[in-house]
C-alpha cells in the first residue's frame, strides 16, 4: 500500500511539474498552439467562439457559412462547435471550456436559457464578452442579442402565410408543432400567433412539443392528423418539426387537404414545396444572421459598441440598428414555389 | 478470474498500470494543449467529474460483492424530478433537497429489498428499475423542466471553499470514509468475502442479505446526492438527468481495477479510473473540440487499459 501511494504521488508530481516547465519554452508553444499563441496584444487575432443549438443541421450550417465569411473579412479566428444532440448541458460545458481557454467573445444560441445561464455569467465574470444569437438567453447572462426578426413579425408572418394559402375565409382546426416546451424563441412566436389566429376563423386545437427530434416530430404529426378530423393546417415552427409535420401529412395521404407552414431552411423544404404539401416557408436570411453575429462579436471585442449604442456597421449588410440590447437583422423572408430554388442553404 | 490477493498481500499491479496510463495521458495532454495542466483550469473543469465520482463509490462496493447497479442514472432522474416538484410546490430548497435524497434512498432500498429478500439477480433487478424509475420520472414530470433555484443553490456545484470545489470536498470526505470502511473494518472485508465466494461467506456467519440490502440503499442515496449536485450545476431539474451515467460509472470502476466478477477492487483504484476517463475526455474535447469523438476514445482506452493489465498480470504469474 505504501509503495503504491508513494508511486502515485510521485507520478502525479512529475505529471504536473514537467509540462509546467516546458509550457514556457517558446519553441513548443509556437509549434503546438499555432495561431492560438498569445502574441503581443495588438497583433493578436481576436478569437470568437460560435455555439449553435445543434451542430450539423442545415440551418446552423448555413449560419456558419455567413460567420466564416465575416471571420475571413475581419481576420478573426472562429471556433465553431456545438452538441450534436442539442443537449443544453453540453452547451454549458463547452462555454466553461472556452472560458478557460480565454477566447475573446462567446456567441451562444441557447437551447435552454436557464441551463447555460450559470456558465455564461461565469464567462462574463472572467472578462469574456458574451452575446446570444438566434435565441435569447436570460438578461444578465449576455450583453447583446443578435435578433434575426422580431417575434411579432415571425408569429404574424406565419399566420398570414397560412391564411393566404388556405384562403382567408377558411374555417377549421390548426395545430402548432413546436420544439421543446422550454424553447424561448418558439414560445415567443406562439404568444404572437395566438392573437393573430384569434382574429381569423381558424381554431388552435393543440400545441405539441416533440423536442429537436425528427422522429418525435413525425409521430406528433401523425397523431394530430388522426386525432383532429377537421384539421386544415399544421404550423411546424422549428427546423426539425416542420419537415417532420410535412412528412407526416404526405405519409397519411393528406397532401393538399392539410396544409403545412412553418420555419425551416429552403433546402430542407424544397421537395415538399414541389409536391404541394407546403406552399410557404417562412424564415430569415440565415447566412446574414451568422455574418452579423461575427460583426457584433468583433465590435464588442474592439469596444466599438457598448451599452447605449444605437447602430452598428456590419460589412456588406450596411448599418444595422440596435434596439435596447437587441441587434436587429431585419424582417422575415417567405419562400414559395416561385423563388425557393434560387436559395441554397 | 479474480485475483486472489486479498488483505495484506493485495497486489497493486492493476492500479499501477492505470496510474502510469494516467501520467502518460496527462503528459500528452500538457504537450498538446497549452495550459491543460494548470491547477486552476483543472479545478474548474473537475465539475464534470464529481457526480460520476460520487456514484462510483457506491458502485465499487457493489461490484466488489459481485453485484451491479444499473439503476443509478434513472434514480438520479427520479430524484431530480422530485426535487423540482417539491421545490415548485413548497418553495423551500431545504425540503426539496431532503426529498431528493430521500427519493434516492427509497429507490436504492427497493433495489436492495428485491435483491436480498426475493433473491433476484442484481442485473435483472436493476435493469428493471433502470426502466421503471426513468418511466416514473418522465410520467410524473410530463416533460416539464423545473429551473431557477437561485444562485445560493447553484453554489453547491459551482462554489468553492479555499479554492477546492464544494462537490469535490464532499467527494474527498466520502471517499476517505469509504476507503477506510473497505480496507480497515470487518464489514468492509466481508464485502470481499461475499464477492469471492458468497456461499462460503454465508456459512462463516456473514449476514450476506443484510449487507446486500444496505449496499444498494447506499448506492441509491449517493445517486440522490449526485442528482442534487447535477441539478445545482445546471440549475435545471428534469426527467432526463443522469441518462447514460450508469455505463460511464461502471466503466470507471472496472477501469480502476475492480473485478466485474467480484472479490477485488479498491477505492483508490476507482479514483484513478475516474481520473483517467475524466482527463482523457477533457483532452479530446479541448484538443479536437469534438463532442462525438469522446465516446470512441473512451472505448478504445478501456480496451487498451484492460489489455495492458492482462499483460502485466500474465508476466507476474509466469
Amino acid at each position: 500500500m505504501n509503495r503504491f501511494v508513494c508511486f502515485c504521488l510521485a507520478s502525479l508530481a512529475i505529471a504536473l511539474a514537467v509540462p509546467g516547465c516546458t509550457n514556457n519554452s517558446p519553441s513548443r508553444t509556437a509549434e503546438t498552439s499555432g495561431e492560438n499563441s498569445k502574441a503581443p496584444a495588438g497583433s493578436r487575432k481576436i478569437r470568437v467562439a460560435l455555439l449553435p443549438k445543434i451542430k450539423g443541421i442545415s440551418y446552423f450550417s448555413s449560419c456558419y457559412k455567413g460567420a466564416e465569411e465575416a471571420a475571413n473579412e475581419l481576420g478573426i479566428e472562429l471556433i465553431y462547435d456545438g452538441p450534436t444532440d442539442g443537449d443544453p448541458r453540453k452547451q454549458a460545458e463547452m462555454i466553461e471550456q472556452w472560458t478557460i481557454d480565454g477566447v475573446d467573445v462567446i456567441c451562444v444560441a441557447p437551447n435552454a436559457p436557464d441551463v447555460v445561464a450559470g456558465a455564461m455569467k461565469e464567462a462574463r465574470a472572467a472578462g469574456i464578452a458574451v452575446i446570444t444569437w438566434d435565441a435569447d438567453g436570460t438578461n444578465e447572462s449576455r450583453s447583446f442579442f443578435v435578433n434575426q426578426a422580431s417575434a411579432q413579425s415571425i408569429g404574424e408572418g406565419l399566420v398570414n402565410a397560412m391564411l393566404k394559402d388556405l384562403g382567408p375565409a377558411t374555417e377549421g382546426d390548426v395545430v402548432i408543432i413546436s420544439a421543446d416546451a422550454t424553447s424561448a424563441n418558439q414560445n415567443a412566436w406562439i404568444e404572437t400567433m395566438k392573437p393573430a389566429l384569434a382574429r381569423s376563423k381558424l381554431k388552435l386545437a393543440t400545441i405539441k412539443y416533440p423536442g429537436e427530434n425528427a422522429s418525435n416530430a413525425l409521430a406528433d404529426g401523425r397523431d394530430v392528423i388522426s386525432k383532429y378530423p377537421d384539421l386544415k393546417g399544421i404550423f411546424g415552427i422549428s427546423t426539425v418539426s416542420f419537415p417532420g409535420a410535412a412528412e407526416a401529412v404526405e405519409q397519411s395521404g393528406k397532401s393538399g387537404q392539410v396544409l403545412v407552414t412553418g420555419l425551416s431552411t429552403p433546402n430542407d423544404m424544397k421537395k415538399f414545396v414541389h409536391t404541394g404539401t407546403v406552399r410557404s416557408v417562412v424564415l430569415w436570411n440565415t447566412v446574414d444572421l451568422g455574418y452579423l453575429t461575427i460583426h457584433v462579436a468583433k465590435a464588442l471585442a474592439t469596444r466599438e459598441i457598448k451599452d447605449g449604442t444605437t447602430t452598428i456597421k456590419a460589412g456588406r449588410l450596411g448599418e444595422k440598428s440596435i434596439v435596447g440590447d437587441n441587434v436587429m437583422l431585419g424582417d422575415i423572408m417567405v419562400f414559395t414555389k416561385d423563388n425557393i430554388d434560387q436559395f441554397d442553404f | 478470474m479474480p485475483d486472489t490477493g486479498g488483505g495484506r498481500s493485495y497486489a497493486w499491479w492493476h492500479e499501477t498500470v492505470i496510474a502510469v496510463l494516467l501520467v502518460i495521458v496527462l503528459q500528452f495532454a500538457g504537450w498538446l494543449v497549452p495550459g491543460f495542466l494548470k491547477l486552476q483550469s483543472q479545478l474548474l473543469l473537475s465539475r464534470q467529474l464529481w457526480e460520476f465520482a460520487i456514484l462510483a463509490l457506491g458502485m465499487t462496493l457493489i461490484i466488489i460483492t459481485g453485484g451491479i447497479d444499473l439503476s443509478v442514472g434513472s434514480t438520479m432522474g427520479l430524484s431530480a424530478v422530485v426535487f423540482g416538484g417539491v421545490h415548485s410546490s413548497s418553495g423551500s430548497l431545504m425540503a426539496a433537497s431532503l426529498a431528493c435524497l430521500a427519493t434516492g434512498l427509497c429507490c436504492g432500498a427497493v433495489n436492495g429489498a428485491l435483491v436480498s429478500r426475493l433473491r433476484l439477480h442484481p442485473l435483472i433487478v436493476t435493469l428493471a428499475t433502470f426502466a421503471a424509475y426513468r418511466g416514473i420520472a418522465e410520467g410524473w414530470s410530463q416533460g416539464h423542466s423545473y429551473s431557477r433555484f437561485g444562485d445560493a443553490f447553484s453554489d453547491l456545484a459551482r462554489g468553492s471553499w479555499l479554492g477546492v470545489p464544494l462537490p469535490g470536498a464532499i467527494f474527498v470526505l466520502m471517499a476517505t470514509g469509504f476507503a477506510v470502511f473497505l480496507s480497515k473494518t470487518p464489514y468492509g472485508r466481508f464485502l470481499y468475502a461475499i464477492g469471492h465466494n458468497e456461499r462460503a461467506a454465508k456459512f462463516s456467519g456473514i449476514s450476506v442479505n443484510r449487507i446486500r440490502f444496505w449496499l444498494y440503499t447506499t448506492s441509491g442515496l449517493l445517486a440522490g446526492l449526485a442528482s442534487l449536485i447535477y441539478v445545482a450545476r445546471f440549475d435545471t431539474a428534469q426527467a432526463d438527468v443522469g441518462k447514460g451515467f450508469e455505463l460511464d460509472v461502471i466503466t470507471a470502476v472496472v477501469l480502476g481495477g475492480t473485478s466485474i466478477y467480484g472479490g477485488r477492487g479498491t477505492i483508490p483504484g476507482t479514483m484513478l479510473g475516474l481520473l483517467l476517463i475524466h482527463e482523457t475526455r477533457l483532452l479530446v474535447s479541448r484538443y479536437w473540440g469534438s463532442d462525438e469523438l469522446r465516446s470512441i476514445v473512451i472505448g478504445c482506452l478501456l480496451i487498451v487499459a484492460v489489455l495492458a493489465c492482462q499483460l502485466v498480470s500474465r508476466k507476474r504469474r509466469s
